[in-house]
């Protein structure tokens, strides 16, 4: 066995780690920001408005992911007006492309992932609010999202982990995250099986980690829901 | 007794290589005109028409498989596959690790730029500059070594680095000279490219290696030689000469 090739370029793995947390942290965060609004439209009862919805999540629900990835990075450079335009100094990055590609396609998942959990708010609750006096928004930020994010967390959980890793196609538009560091040591080494039982041991390990922490969160925030079963 | 007798004299038969069966040969057919898949899906270019040459030659069964470029020199040391043929470099790091054929071709590498840009092929001239090159391969060394001051973008295909290049998002690409001459330059895409600065070959970085060869497996003289005898076959009738006159008209 060839370990020591891991062992040697302990750093890179490192700063690989360091790139999949970045990823996956904003990524999920903007997806998070683009879905909470996204779930109350998806429920409109404005066809127009939930139409329009269902069209963006159907559309990055139902194509792969690194295809997304490969339209946003290769796609949007074969564009000579967008390239001169003030939006490319971002957009040649790949940086960029990956976590708009990510938050793109977990925007859409977790969209429904969210419109289904305010689906399951017991309408004794929304009604409630409105005695209590409770404008919509009042209703949205203190009753409604609270609520939804509690039934959507087991779900939301996965779709956390699956963010995870599919941060792995990043290598394919140049950045070295962890796949891409173990690609890049296979290819340097002409060995396969270290560098990538390396890559997994960490993804398992931060996976370990997201799955503790979600736990966590169940346990203290949806409690009731298994109490009220 | 006798069944382990018969165990293993069926582990030393199949340990020892056979060549009545097919091989398996793979290339990573994203490097046209030497590797790449047409229209219909199957594998044309240079490396195809000489593997096939040198399996008639040398009386060969072969099957040329497309393969990830990474997965391709483990494939050979783990017995995935007989043999590569993907212009493949000689190095001293690849020798240690896989046997080669007879060299069959010599290299020139360059560097492609947009015709406008100006760029000046030296380690001053690219410092900052970003270079798109294929990941792991002689081209990825070089620069490594010889631009430090360059900022290097590593691709998992030959093909995406013009991607790149014409994205706007790499400012030179390096590769051999022949596929940016009769592929990318050929194309549309290439009509505002051209090649520029010097011609390096392996004598100026002992990175560009000795030339190209068949990757065969250390284990596997007798295949070694059998390829060897193929190639020097194709030289002697002339089947490489129109090989290379049909290519690149030389």
């Amino acid at each position: 066995m060839n370990w020591y090739v891991v062992t040697e370029n302990l750093g890179q793995y490192a700063a690989g780690a360091r790139l999949t947390l970045l990823l996956t942290v904003v990524s999920l965060l903007l997806a998070f920001c683009l879905a909470v609004p996204l779930a109350f439209a998806r429920n409109s009862a404005d066809r127009r408005i939930s139409g329009a919805v269902q069209v963006y999540t159907t559309l990055f629900r139902g194509t792969p992911l690194l295809v997304q990835l490969f339209l946003i990075y290769f796609g949007l450079a074969q564009f000579g007006w967008l390239r001169a335009s003030i939006l490319w100094p971002w957009l040649s990055s790949p940086l960029v492309c990956a976590i708009l590609t990510f938050v793109l396609n977990s925007g859409a998942y977790t969209t429904e992932i969210f419109a289904g959990g305010l689906r399951a708010i017991p309408k004794g609750e929304v009604e409630a609010a409105r005695a209590c006096g409770f404008s919509p928004l009042q209703a949205a930020r203190r009753i409604l999202i609270p609520a939804m994010l509690t039934r959507a967390l087991p779900l939301y959980g996965n779709e956390v982990i699956m963010m995870l890793h599919a941060t792995s196609l990043a290598s394919t538009v140049t950045l070295l995250e962890v796949t891409g560091v173990a690609r890049n040591l296979t290819l340097n080494y002409y060995i396969q099986l270290e560098p990538y039982a390396a890559a997994a041991l960490i993804y398992l390990g931060l996976t370990a980690v997201l799955v503790g922490g979600f736990q966590i969160l169940e346990a203290r925030h949806a409690r009731y829901l298994r109490l009220r079963r | 007794m006798k069944r382990l007798s018969a165990c293993l004299a069926a582990m030393v038969a199949l340990a020892v290589p056979a060549h009545a069966e097919t091989l398996r040969i793979a290339t990573d057919a994203t490097f046209p005109p030497f590797e790449s898949l047409d229209a219909d899906g199957k594998l044309v270019g240079y490396d195809i028409d000489l593997m096939t040459a040198v399996c008639k030659a040398a009386a060969l069964a072969c099957d040329i498989q497309p393969a990830a470029w990474d997965g391709m020199i483990p494939g050979l040391m783990q017995g995935k596959y007989d043999a590569l043929i993907s212009q493949l470099t000689v190095t001293d790091q690849r020798r240690k690790i896989i046997a080669f054929s007879d060299i069959y071709s010599h290299p020139i590498f360059r560097f492609v730029a947009r015709k406008d840009s100006g760029i000046d092929i030296s380690p001053e001239g690219l410092a900052g500059k970003t270079i798109a090159v294929q990941t792991g391969t002689p081209m990825d060394k070089f620069v490594t070594a010889e631009f430090p001051k360059a900022k290097i973008k590593r691709y998992d295909s030959g093909s995406a680095t013009y991607l790149d290049l014409t994205g706007g998002r790499a400012d030179v690409t390096i590769s051999y000279e022949a596929q940016i001459r009769y592929s990318f330059l050929k194309s549309p895409e290439g009509a505002d490219y051209a090649l520029t600065g010097p011609r390096y070959t392996g004598e100026d970085s002992p990175e560009l290696g000795e030339g190209v060869a068949i990757a065969l497996n250390k284990r596997d003289p007798e295949l070694v030689k059998a390829v060897n005898a193929g190639l020097a076959k194709i030289r002697e009738d002339g089947t490489l000469a129109a090989l290379n006159k049909t290519y690149f008209g030389d």
